[in-house]
């Protein structure tokens, strides 16, 4: 794009035969001006304006869209309905864009702008998905301990868990919730297997970019920031939990979660994000 | 029949007068776009002369400066005026102007469908404003809700007038997103991929894709409607086993992406003029276009919290409730990233800059207390109150007119080659910013103190008066505003400094060209290589591809 701002000898879209005077003249190929469309929607509120007013407008406006759509085809028609606009002369053009005379500031690390991408390096999805999948089972490990220490066998935590989406579970007895329900099982492991894996894609993403006390933040800060937002929301996520959950073990199970799932991202190996690329 | 269209003579080199007939026929998407906005500004006469009429009857309560008939008529056409005859039209018209200069092209796709679309708004807005010569103009206010609308409860043919006046101005709008589609994604110039179109752009796809998705659904309600009315169906008569509900939700199902239409062009002028004002590139240009992008995929799901006070269920109104909460992540993010973007900057504080930083400060009130509204109790409590009120015009007034106000002094140097005084810019800006808080922010009180919207007048008791006689104030002051506007928009044309090509050394391709441009825009369609073409011809030792 050297110059952009002149007109160049090459053809531009439209370019027509030399006229009289045996000169090329450029010229550009634009549509040009019509009534066809005016004719059209002056006739389509004619036919409304008949149905608020008189109908015999309505068919003097039918007539005149009609009339307006057939001169607005011959107008699309090969060869109709265009014009060819001359090139303004050279002193009616655009100035040439100058170079600027301020100098830039070039953009140093700490500075606010847009050449700056943090983090500069990053784990790879995968080592965050890895990490969610240990980090539900490590969970998972534990709400079983709490079912049988709890003397409600394992399947309770798991009933309860897919109660978020089986609703008579909210009305069965606690008896109900501690016999295996293979249905329950499979809502319960689905739950489970998709939100560890999301949360731990979260924490891939997330952990390189705290600065210090990587494994803190995932291990402590983040599942009491959202053990807080289940405890306000859980009556509407889940209502069966909501009601029997032990908010002690709960809790301490998001722990062991967040906890396995820190140290696992934190300790696969970095690789260079996208901008570093640029040689 | 294509003959009878005179090919105008082009012999003559010097800019000439254009007389009338050449704008009526013009398919010039420049012309087609001030034309947009001209007529716009003429329908915001109107439905301002509404508003400070009825804040007139607010005055004090029980005053009889109107009747209460012709209060339900103002309110309606203020709001459809508004709506369909001020806001779109004039970010169609800015978009018409801008987007085939700044994606480097020579026209829009559909250069004679564009001008279809003009005539139809014209002609749509003047035929419902015909209905107050024909016996009262609409009365069941721009949502006109089942069964109100219904043959018996509004006799006349005031609604007929709403809703056929809508359709065909509706038609032209939706010619024009389809146009906005077919030019943006077909008619770039060279190297402008996605991922380097001006952000203006960006918005005004999704915009487009928006209207093409928000449109049908309110026609075909509106046909029904009609046909209800005057063929005796009963689509939304529940004695007939018919459903009002089912009114509100094909209405807001178009309503509520509706409000999107209506600010997400605002939001795309403001992501160009602070920028250049700020003498930054925008911070996360990615996450402004994919934000955009979510904002209306989510846009489509929320429509429900406008009826929330129906009782529809606990479960559609925790859906409609969350979802709505959602949509303030990406626009959160829009409005960190503006923010970014100012951070450090050197910041030039002009006339369209001072608009989007007022635009800021606006909108993120409305933001707030749209958020607050999402909360279903909360809902409740302030629903059909003046709380509502404040809370929309603070989204699109506060949001979409202050960032038109923006782009029109950004922009009007391209369209008159004349710029814009800047002290009566100024004065503008300062004159808005106070008439419009001293109206609205006293809507957020009387309303939480309950005061109902859409009655012509209150209870003493309510002790509402001076919240009220502070809001009617507050329509003096922004008269005041908009007449400074009009001095300054017909001086400036008159006799405005001359601007040149690029007065405020921008980036995007607009202003390349001269001001204004020529029918054909470019004398050579320009190669991009970044997302700043013209950054990277002012400063060729350090261009921006080079870091995109
Ligand atoms: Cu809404």
């Amino acid at each position: 794009m050297s110059t952009p701002h002149h007109a160049s000898d090459t053809p531009l879209d439209g370019h027509v035969p030399a006229p009289d005077d045996g000169h090329s003249i450029e010229t550009v190929e634009l549509p040009g001006p019509t009534a066809w469309p005016l004719v059209l929607s002056v006739g389509l509120i004619m036919v409304a304006f008949g149905i608020l007013t008189n109908i015999s407008f309505s068919f003097l406006g039918i007539i005149m869209a009609l009339v307006g759509i057939v001169g607005w085809v011959t107008e699309i028609l090969p060869g109709r309905g265009h014009i060819h606009e001359e090139l303004r002369p050279e002193e009616l053009r655009p100035k040439p864009v100058k170079r600027a005379d301020v100098d830039v500031i070039p953009m140093a690390p700490g500075m606010p702008g847009h050449r700056m991408h943090m983090p500069e390096k990053v784990h790879p999805y995968s080592a965050g998905a890895k990490a969610g999948l240990v980090g539900g089972v490590a969970m998972a490990v534990l709400a079983a301990i709490y079912g049988v220490v709890s003397g409600r066998g394992i399947w309770y935590p798991v009933n309860l868990l897919a109660g978020m989406v089986l609703e008579e579970a909210d009305t069965d007895p606690v008896a109900q919730l501690e016999q295996f329900h293979l249905l329950a099982l499979i809502l319960g492991l689905f739950i489970h297997a998709v939100g560890s894996l999301f949360v731990g894609l979260i924490y891939g993403i997330v952990l390189p970019m705290i600065p210090r006390g990587r494994v803190l933040f995932g291990g402590l800060v983040a599942p009491l920031f959202w053990s807080g937002c289940l405890w306000a929301s859980m009556d509407v996520l889940d209502p069966v939990l909501a009601q029997r959950v032990d908010w002690v073990w709960f809790i301490a199970s998001q722990f062991a979660y967040g906890i396995v799932v820190g140290i696992i991202v934190v300790r696969t190996e970095k690789i260079h994000t996208t901008r570093g690329w640029r040689a | 029949m294509a003959t009878t269209v005179a090919v105008p003579e082009m012999t003559d080199k010097s800019p000439r007068r254009s007389s009338l007939l050449e704008w009526v026929t013009t398919v010039d998407h420049k012309r087609i776009g001030i034309m947009y906005l001209l007529a716009a500004l003429f329908f915001l006469v109107c439905a301002g002369t509404e508003a400070a009429l009825m804040r007139i009857q607010l005055w004090k309560a029980r005053f009889d400066f109107l009747e209460p008939d012709t209060f339900n008529q103002l309110f309606t056409m203020h709001g459809t005026t508004m709506v369909f005859f001020v806001g779109m039209p004039i970010l169609v018209g800015f978009g018409n102007f801008l987007v085939p200069l700044m994606i480097g092209a020579r026209d829009m796709a559909f250069p004679r469908m564009n001008a279809f679309g003009l005539w139809m708004f014209i002609l749509g807005g003047l035929l419902t404003y015909y209905s107050f010569l024909q016996g009262g103009a609409p009365d069941v206010g721009w949502f006109a809700y089942a069964p109100l609308t219904s043959a018996t409860f509004s006799r006349g043919m005031s609604t007929d007038y709403w809703i056929l006046g809508l359709m065909t101005s509706g038609l032209g709008t939706l010619s024009g997103g389809i146009n906005f589609i077919a030019t943006i994604l077909t008619m770039r110039a060279p190297g402008m991929t996605f991922g380097r179109m001006p952000l203006f752009i960006w918005m005004m796809l999704v915009d487009a894709v928006l209207i093409v998705i928000a449109f049908p659904p309110l026609t075909a309600a509106q046909t029904m409607l009609l046909l209800d009315r005057q063929l005796g169906a009963h689509f939304f008569d529940p004695q007939q086993g018919g459903s009002a509900v089912l009114w509100q939700h094909l209405f807001w199902f178009f309503g509520h992406p509706e409000v999107y239409i209506l600010i997400l062009p605002a939001f795309g002028m403001i992501s160009e003029i602070i920028p250049v004002f700020a003498r930054k590139v925008i911070f996360g240009y990615e996450s402004v276009a994919a934000a955009t992008v979510l904002i209306a995929f989510i846009a489509c799901g929320v429509w429900a919290h406008h009826m929330f006070a129906l009782g529809l269920s606990r479960t559609i109104d925790i859906f409609f409730s969350g979802s709505t909460f959602l949509i303030a992540i990406p626009t959160g993010i829009k409005m960190f990233n503006w923010i970014a973007t100012l951070y450090g900057g050197k910041i030039r504080f002009q006339t369209p800059m001072i608009f989007c930083l007022g635009f800021l400060a606006m909108f993120l009130i409305g933001g707030l207390s749209g958020v607050m509204l999402a909360a279903v109790p909360f809902d409740w409590q302030a629903s059909d109150t003046y709380f509502v009120v404040a809370h929309f015009h603070y989204v699109l007034f506060g949001g979409t007119l202050f960032g038109i106000f923006g782009g029109f002094y950004y922009w009007f140097p391209k369209m008159s080659g004349r710029l814009m005084n800047e002290t009566l810019g100024k004065w503008n800006f300062w004159l808005l910013m106070i008439g419009f808080n001293l109206t609205f922010f006293p809507m957020h009180i009387s309303g939480l103190m309950g005061m109902p919207r859409r009655i012509y007048t209150y209870d003493p008791e309510l002790g509402v008066d001076i919240w009220n006689q502070l809001s009617t104030i507050g329509v003096l002051v922004q008269a005041a505003a908009f007449i400074v506007f009009a001095v300054n928009l017909i001086g400036s044309l008159r006799s405005g400094e001359r601007s040149g090509d690029d007065p405020w050394d921008a980036w995007t391709l607009e202003w390349l060209t001269t001001s204004p441009p020529p029918a054909y825009n470019f004398e050579v369609i320009p190669a991009v290589r970044s997302r700043r073409p013209l950054w990277d011809l002012k400063h060729p030792e350090d261009p921006d591809w080079e870091h995109e």
